[in-house]
């Protein structure tokens, strides 16, 4: 009775074993098929013979080579020994020298030459010169090859038949012997030199992608750690009126910051270290100015001219001295343009070139950020005093713009490319996804301790809406054409004003986003604490994750059509991979971390940014080190097979030597190479095993 | 005065772990919070600096409801209410000074912190505070170098750089030894009556509560079980505070 259960359940479970055994052996044997595997292919002799010819050379490098000094004696042979014959006297020298004996013969006799004075353990071949002036090379009596190899002492004993010529009777012939001897030591051969040389290159690519990404990443590991941006909510009023502030701060930012950037840059460029050095304590002035504005006393809470101050003060300065970096960066760069100090010279001028070109639209961020926070500190208070009906109004009206907002800069990002205008549906399904578990709370039901009942209600309602807002966005802005006929959105223009081109599409686009975004707004109310942490994280992880998936080959490939081939686009393809690779390590250990201090310092009354720095920072430094080196160490192993692409580097190299089926000069490549990789290997494991 | 009306916390997953809690608290008492451990003594200190937002509710002190107040303000009312923990929250890899300075930070221009930047005269503050909890000598220790009654210090030092008014104190004791948990509760009742601290102090030992408070709480099951003072508590009270099976253990 008892027993029967079990038995029941071991029967059903040994069928599904058997079925799954079975599912397996249909994959592999489909799996056998598509790759074509065939094992008579390996077989077939010419093949066999080639793969033995290329991994013969390839596993003799041309590391090195040697210079030779050839060493030549002569003797005359006569043939058919006339009856007059007499052998010449040998006079003995320290000269090399052979003596032949008999000095005279016929064809097919074997003659015995003796060789003094030439180099140990060398090789040397007989040639046999005919009257006419022909050489031939005589196989030694006893060797396989031409070449024999002389006695310790620079002497040898071989012997050597006459050869049969016609017509050579009487005549007198010369017996010559060659020999090849070393001279000096082996050194390294050219192949060699021009390894080494890419290998440099490989290895600085992989340092130079590395270092660049190291800043990114870090920035971007703390927006996709979860421990700390899932807390991060704020009012919603206070975020809509930011983000509505966002484009006026951008066109104020490039037109005032971007300037007073410009203004500060060419200061540094034009006036040199003194003016430079004037203005950077100026803008030290400033700074410890703004210290006396920070100041100890309590600041009253609610509007505050200091803390506003502060922040105009603040963005101005770092524009500036972004600005004059920049100046100085690009002086330095015109100034110094040979020796080592060119070097630093090159790096400072096109980081100053950089700064030139970015100093605009970083004015434009810092302005947005500014005025952003500007305006939800100042409406704080007043988001705060607001009544309930007040507060769903301007939920409403702040959400329109909002939502118009994200839907003209997403459309306009569709605007560029077919798959790109996904992304509009994408973000009006996300508003939408608020709008049916709100109205549901409002009119329907509004539980005080909410069950899972009404968590899956909330969650289905959640989705349908979030499907219905994407089909119909889907619909409206056509995105079916774009989709299956790669067409882009018909660029015609709507109207146009302040200079700024709107396209019908985009105007569309901004007309959907109003509306869920009024609706939303209008739902949720300025008071409502918006999860904006939780949407940080999914879309920095979703950037990083499909960034992730994109291997640096496949960049390679676009960053060659971009910047040409060289290591150029091998650094800006590895980079940008691991910036997505680090940031998403980094952000891991940042999920690791004592949760303690932060909260520790939260109930100090620190600010976010000051967590982070006292209660965070000092958890990560160890971590970050040890990642830092084990992408260094990828990098490196993906520097060198970038070059395949057009990356640079020793890979490029390699697959010449291979195009031009020279195996032993690219045995050499991928000696060094795996040389690198195992010291880059153990060094860097050791390094980690310090820090983790 | 701290008050506390109808404070109620329901978790995301629907734990209700605090039910309708109503307190008044004068200023300047010791007031100790027992319960077994899961009866809400944390999620109750949490609420009253809102590291944990409360479901429902007002929590009132000196006038200012901090239920209601926005980021910028609720920083500044932190500012005015220290806390130390059970594990004490130190950053171990940081020196002992370093940890003592976060106390202040917000009090500190932020852009300083960016560029990791003390002004001197918080160095010096910094250095008393170590001085009054008798470990000065410790400052350029790394945290993690110190043993835990030392610790705790280091978290009582980093709280008097908040020259707060008020104490949160969440088992500041349970992990440590009974001749070390007397001396840093004998710092709680210095900060309580040569500061006039007003002072929350959860405990796992009646003893202890006892020994230091003007007053006990008991939570049990997130509910108000008793508020009286210590002497109230018999066998009957502490049966119903800690169960039938419990047996009190005194701690010296
Ligand atoms: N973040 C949380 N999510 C869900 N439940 C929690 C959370 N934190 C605490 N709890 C639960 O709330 C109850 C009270 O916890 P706590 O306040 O830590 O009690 P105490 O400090 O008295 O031991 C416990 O049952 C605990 O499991
Ligand atoms: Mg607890």
């Amino acid at each position: 009775m008892n027993t029967n259960p079990p038995r029941s359940r071991s029967a059903l479970r040994r069928l599904l074993l058997l079925l799954a055994a079975a599912a397996i052996l249909v994959i592999f044997s489909y799996g056998w098929t598509v790759t074509r595997i065939d094992l008579s292919v390996p077989q077939e002799p010419q093949r066999q013979r080639n793969v033995g010819n290329a991994l013969r050379e390839l596993l003799s490098p041309n590391v090195f080579t040697q210079d030779y000094e050839v060493l030549t004696a002569t003797a005359p042979f006569t043939i058919g020994c006339p009856d007059a014959f007499e052998a010449s006297p040998v006079v003995a020298s320290d000269q090399p020298y052979i003596v032949v004996e008999p000095a005279c013969g016929r064809a097919n006799e074997v003659v015995t030459v003796r060789g003094y004075n030439f180099a140990a353990n060398g090789l040397a071949r007989v040639n046999w010169i005919a009257a006419d002036g022909e050489r031939r090379v005589r196989r030694v009596v006893g060797a396989s090859g031409d070449n024999f190899i002389t006695d310790g002492s620079g002497g040898f004993v071989v012997q050597v038949e006459v050869p049969r010529i016609r017509g050579s009777a009487g005549q007198t012939h010369t017996i010559e012997v060659q020999g090849r001897f070393p001279v000096g030591l082996p050194r390294f051969s050219d192949t060699t030199g021009l390894v080494i040389e890419k290998m440099v290159e490989t290895i600085f690519l992989a340092l130079i992608a590395t270092a660049v990404s190291i800043l990114p990443s870090a920035i971007l590991s703390f927006f996709a750690a979860q421990n700390l941006m899932h807390p991060v909510r704020t009012p919603l009023g206070g975020l809509l009126l930011s983000f509505t502030l966002l484009p006026l701060g951008w066109l104020l930012g490039t037109l005032l910051l971007g300037q007073i950037g410009l203004l500060a840059l060419n200061v540094g460029r034009l006036s040199g270290v003194s003016g430079a050095t004037t203005a950077g304590l100026l803008l030290l002035g400033a700074v410890v100015s703004t210290r006396k504005l920070g100041g100890n006393a309590v600041m009253p809470p609610g509007f505050n001219p200091r803390a506003l101050l502060n922040a105009v003060l603040f963005a101005v300065i770092a524009t500036a001295a972004l600005g004059l970096i920049g100046g100085l960066g690009l002086l330095f760069g015109s100034t110094f343009r040979d020796g080592l100090l060119g070097y630093v010279g090159a790096l400072l001028g096109s980081l100053g070139s950089l700064i030139e070109l970015a100093i605009v639209p970083i004015g434009g961020i810092i302005g947005a950020f500014t005025l952003a926070s500007i305006g939800s500190t100042l409406t704080r208070q007043a988001l705060k005093h607001t009544s309930a009906a007040m507060s769903h109004v301007l939920g409403g009206i702040l959400g329109a713009l909002a939502g118009m907002i994200l839907l003209g800069l997403t459309a306009s990002i569709g605007l560029t490319a077919a798959w790109l205008s996904l992304l509009t549906p994408v973000a009006a399904a996300g508003m939408a996804s608020a709008i049916l578990p709100l109205l549901y709370r409002r009119f329907v039901h509004r539980p005080e301790n909410p069950t899972t009942t009404d968590r899956a209600i909330r969650t289905v309602l959640s989705w349908s809406g979030a499907a219905a807002a994407f089909v119909v966005a889907f619909l409206l802005l056509n995105v079916r054409q774009a989709l299956v006929e790669g067409a882009l959105p018909p660029q015609t223009v709507a109207f146009e004003a302040l200079g700024i081109k709107f396209y019908a599409y985009v105007v569309q686009a901004m007309l959907i986003g109003a509306v869920l975004g009024g609706v939303a707004g209008a739902m949720a109310g300025t008071k409502a604490n918006f999860p904006i942490g939780s949407v940080l994280y999914t879309v920095t992880r979703t950037l990083l994750n499909a960034l992730r998936s994109i291997e640096p080959l496949i960049m390679g490939l676009v960053f060659v059509i971009w910047v040409g081939i060289g290591p150029f686009a091998g650094v800006l393809a590895l980079a940008l991979h691991s910036v997505a690779s680090l940031g998403k390590l980094y952000s891991e250990q940042i999920e690791n971390i004592d949760a303690g201090p932060i909260e520790a310092l939260q109930s100090t009354g620190a600010n976010r940014l000051q967590t982070i720095m006292y209660a965070v920072v000092p958890q990560i430094i160890p971590p970050y080190i040890a990642f830092t080196m084990y992408r260094w160490d990828i990098n490196v192993r993906m520097s060198t097979i970038i070059g395949f692409v057009g990356g640079g580097g020793i890979g490029f190299l390699l697959q010449q030597q291979i195009n031009l089926l020279r195996y032993r000069d690219a045995g050499v490549a991928v000696l060094a190479i795996a040389i690198v990789v195992s010291i880059l290997d153990y060094a860097s494991a050791s390094i980690r095993e310090r820090y983790i | 005065m701290l008050i506390i009306e109808n404070l109620t916390k329901i978790y995301d997953n629907g734990f209700m772990a605090l039910d309708n809690i109503n307190l008044e608290i004068p200023d300047g008492q010791f007031v100790a919070i027992i319960g077994l451990s899961g009866s809400g003594k944390s999620t109750l200190l949490r609420c009253i600096n809102r590291l944990i937002d409360p479901t429902k509710g007002r929590i009132i002190w000196n006038g200012i409801d901090i239920t209601a107040a926005t980021d910028d303000e609720l920083r500044q009312i932190r500012r005015r209410i220290g806390m130390i923990f059970q594990q004490f929250n130190l950053v171990k890899r940081s020196s002992v000074i370093t940890n003592v300075m976060a106390g202040r930070l917000g009090y500190i221009n932020p852009l300083f912190s960016l560029v990791n930047y003390f002004p001197p005269q918080e160095k010096a503050r910094a250095l008393a505070a170590l001085e009054r909890v008798g470990i000065a000598d410790k400052a350029y220790n790394r945290a993690s170098a110190l043993s835990g009654g030392q610790q705790q210090r280091v978290g009582i030092a980093r709280t008097l750089m908040q020259e707060p008014e008020m104490l949160l104190a969440d088992e500041p004791v349970a992990s440590l030894d009974p001749a070390t948990s007397h001396s840093v509760m004998k710092y709680l009742e210095l900060l309580n009556q040569e500061d006039g601290l007003t002072i929350l102090c959860s405990l796992h030992f009646l003893s202890l509560a006892r020994a230091y408070s003007d007053r006990v709480i008991a939570l049990k099951d997130g509910k108000l079980e008793f508020d009286g003072l210590p002497q109230e508590i018999d066998n009957e009270r502490f049966k119903m505070i800690y169960g039938e099976d419990a047996v009190e253990v005194e701690i010296h």
